[in-house]
């Protein structure tokens, strides 16, 4: 009887052990300790063309601290944003690129990379943010040649062209975007700009739409001849030849999306304040704001308001612009920036059209409900950016 | 007793399934056995009739055993059509050459690294590799809706990525024009034909910096098409420099800090839509507009592209044309050197009187 039980214990144990064999896969969770939160744009948005045919494609590489060779070839890195392609116009507040298509090319870092992202600080959704050790790092742009191949399987050839290699230095729990960028339009000399955002320290309130402006231009860029910058493309509007260096910003409101759609009073033409370009200094610039719900009669829950911003030179008056709404050249001293248009066909008028600042979504009983949200516009040779910073919104219920 | 050994059978089955499910873990296996079928390099060349000239030249030089040799190669194999093109029309034509010449003519094709087209990036442009001659081979090549056009040195590769035993191989329609240690200005004056745009260059002061890092695409008309326009040699000599706008009537043929094939325009009109391309006379209101692409329509086969100038007074309307001008002569442009290149022009852009200063 006894033999009979050992045999059966060891059956067991045999048994067990085969069990803790097969299952045991260990998860590792990973934890960034004091990290910063980074953000990173390719703004480089030139074409390769028959004229310029011996500059590098503006596709890149993002290493940070990089491990170099003895030829000084990059060989590892800790950090990796590979296939850096030129950045959408409209950067959403929350990461859409993931799932939405099967190219590796990422309009933005972290965008498509499967990293560790940041949380809900002071009520900001960061998750379009990667987290990123803090302290000083060693951060590498490279160019790189279009097409899949991972950065460090390439030739060794294609892995030499450096655009930029620096050292930056990222406080803990603070919120970085870095942008490369083009410095100046004749010597076509490239470079980066990290800027330390602050609105998740401001006292923003969420009845208010907030937007501040940059112009990250390169030096000359307005100032070169139109066909030679590519400006008077169809559809990139009169920003497309660019802006001068000094412009007035004004807001106009719109009640909703019909062609006669009225004009909020109050907000017809609002001088807002002025932009500056600059691609070097690292400050936030002020943040306007307007309310959500401008329109009264929208009855607080949902409103279907567009926005508008024109850039004047100085001494131009908004109330007489001497050029037409389809008159791309404007020798820099006027463009128009729409958030959302009613035409259908809006390419035509000089205008840029982006996506609504304002963030209409189902949200508890209402579909849909209406958000306020904090925006950048980035103008960067001709192109205009729109970042859309979203609060944490509560569930809808069904 | 019947209970129990039934018992004994489930700890059995439950066993030998985990056995089965661990054992199933393998990794793939790959046997790389060299295919039997496939040849090396040079006996596919010397087996193929449409690169029997090519072969014969690959056998003068001597290398052929080095091309069956093991080691990845990429051939860039002109067709017989392409060796037709420059005036080799049988292996005995290639006893007329300079056997070093001849020489660095199949070298300057041949890769000692395998360059298949997934190698080359999408839309590349101008990536550079090193031939078994030591020149630079500038591949360009555009991907649309799953098909690709792949130039080596302005020349179209008709038929890519043939699998050989010790690499790969593609077949040119045209023979690459390189010349070893030497500048546009060193190629120019090696060549009497184009003795009057020489004289005209050196005239009005634009001949020094041809022997100068560049790079610089020269527009080179032979003297024949000077003459057809009365500039002959003893008119340009009799020219009085403070007369005319140089920078016109002679600077519109060097095109600085340019080196184009004329595939260039081929490769840009189609990834960028860029279909024309301005370029502007120094220090003047002309502007050039050139455009490329296939001449010969009659013939499906023929896939040569050549490019057409066309010479504005403004680039801006009102303008006048003052000259279109073509550059289709297969077996003279492209021509590749160390600070540039040189590209043949049947005709001319301006005339004399065309570039009198009016005051």
């Amino acid at each position: 009887m006894l033999p009979l039980r050992i045999k059966n214990v060891t059956f067991y144990a045999a048994v067990a052990l085969l069990w803790f064999a097969t299952g045991c896969s260990k998860v590792e969770y990973k934890k960034i300790d004091d990290p910063a939160y980074l953000r990173v744009f390719n703004n480089l948005n030139y074409k390769i063309g028959v004229d310029n045919k011996d500059e590098m494609l503006p596709f890149l590489t993002m290493l940070i601290d990089p491990e170099m060779d003895q030829d000084g070839m990059p060989v590892g890195a800790q950090i990796k944003g590979d296939f850096l392609d030129k950045r959408d116009p409209y950067a959403p507040p929350y990461p859409s690129h993931i799932g939405s298509g099967t190219s590796v090319n990422n309009p933005e870092y972290p965008g498509r990379e499967n990293v560790l992202v940041g949380p809900v600080l002071n009520g900001f959704d960061l998750s379009s943010w990667a987290q990123i050790p803090s302290g000083k790092h060693r951060i590498v742009f490279m160019f790189r040649p279009k097409n899949t191949v991972p950065f460090f399987n390439l030739d060794p050839k294609l892995k030499k062209s450096f655009l930029i290699d620096t050292t930056m230095v990222l406080d803990s729990k603070e919120v970085y975007t870095l942008h490369v960028l083009q410095k100046d339009f004749l010597t076509k000399r490239n470079g980066i700009y990290l800027r330390k955002e602050n609105f998740h320290k401001l006292p923003l309130s969420d009845s208010s739409i907030y937007v501040n402006f940059y112009n990250m231009s390169a030096k000359g860029y307005w100032q070169a001849d139109n066909d030679a910058k590519g400006g008077n493309e169809y559809g990139k509007g009169a920003m497309g030849n660019g802006v001068k260096d000094q412009m007035n910003i004004f807001v106009t409101l719109y009640k909703n999306r019909t062609v006669s759609s009225p004009k909020i009073s109050g907000y017809n033409g609002k001088y807002l304040g002025n932009l500056t370009r600059n691609a070097d200094v690292l400050e936030v610039s002020p943040y306007y704001s307007f309310p959500l719900f401008a329109d009264a009669s929208a009855g607080g829950i949902f409103t279907d308001m567009w926005q508008r911003f024109d850039f004047l030179a100085p001494g131009m008056d908004i109330r007489n612009i001497p050029y037409g709404p389809t008159v791309n050249q404007t020798d820099g001293n006027w463009a128009s920036i729409n958030c959302l248009t009613p035409y259908p066909d809006y390419r035509q008028w000089n205008e840029i059209v982006m996506p609504n600042m304002i963030v209409n979504i189902h949200s508890g009983k209402y579909n849909p409900r209406s958000f306020a949200t904090v925006n950048t516009i980035e103008i960067v040779n001709g192109n205009v950016y729109l970042s859309t910073i979203q609060r944490k919104y509560a569930p809808p219920v069904y | 007793m019947k209970y129990e050994s039934l018992k004994k059978c489930l700890y059995f089955l439950s066993v030998l399934w985990l056995l089965g499910l661990n054992a199933c873990k393998h990794d793939d296996l790959h046997i790389d056995k060299a295919n039997d079928n496939f040849r090396p390099g040079f006996d596919f060349v010397k087996n193929n009739y449409d690169l029997s000239l090519f072969a014969s030249a690959i056998e003068k030089t001597g290398i052929g055993p080095e091309l069956n040799g093991a080691g990845q190669f990429t051939i860039l194999a002109p067709s017989n059509a392409a060796f037709n093109i420059i005036g080799i029309n049988r292996p005995s034509d290639f006893d007329k050459m300079n056997p070093d010449t001849l020489k660095f003519l199949v070298q300057r094709h041949i890769l000692n690294e395998r360059i298949m087209l997934k190698d080359i990036p999408f839309n590349g442009i101008d990536v550079r590799y090193r031939t078994l001659a030591g020149t630079e081979l500038y591949a360009s090549i555009v991907s649309r809706d799953n098909s690709n056009t792949l130039y080596f040195n302005g020349s179209l590769a008709s038929r890519k990525d043939v699998t050989l035993a010790n690499g790969t191989l593609h077949v040119l329609d045209r023979v690459m024009k390189s010349t070893a240690n030497t500048t546009v200005q060193g190629w120019l004056s090696a060549r009497p034909e184009y003795s009057i745009l020489v004289s005209g260059l050196k005239k009005f002061g634009f001949w020094d910096e041809l022997a100068t890092e560049g790079p610089y695409t020269i527009l080179a008309p032979k003297n024949k098409e000077f003459e057809a326009n009365g500039m002959t040699a003893e008119v340009i000599a009799g020219l009085n420099v403070n007369s005319y706008i140089g920078d016109r009537l002679f600077g519109c043929y060097v095109m600085r800090k340019k080196h184009f094939f004329v595939s260039d325009f081929v490769v840009f009109s189609i990834i960028n839509n860029d279909s024309f391309y301005y370029h502007p006379v120094a220090n003047d209101t002309y502007i050039m507009t050139i455009t490329a692409g296939r001449f010969n329509y009659d013939n499906i086969y023929d896939q040569s592209i050549g490019y057409n100038i066309e010479v504005r007074t403004n680039k801006n309307f009102p303008y006048d044309i003052v000259t279109n001008v073509k550059g289709h002569d297969q077996k003279a442009i492209d021509n590749l050197t160390d600070n540039g290149l040189v590209q043949d022009l049947q005709g001319i852009l301006i005339l004399p009187e065309q570039a009198i200063k009016s005051n």
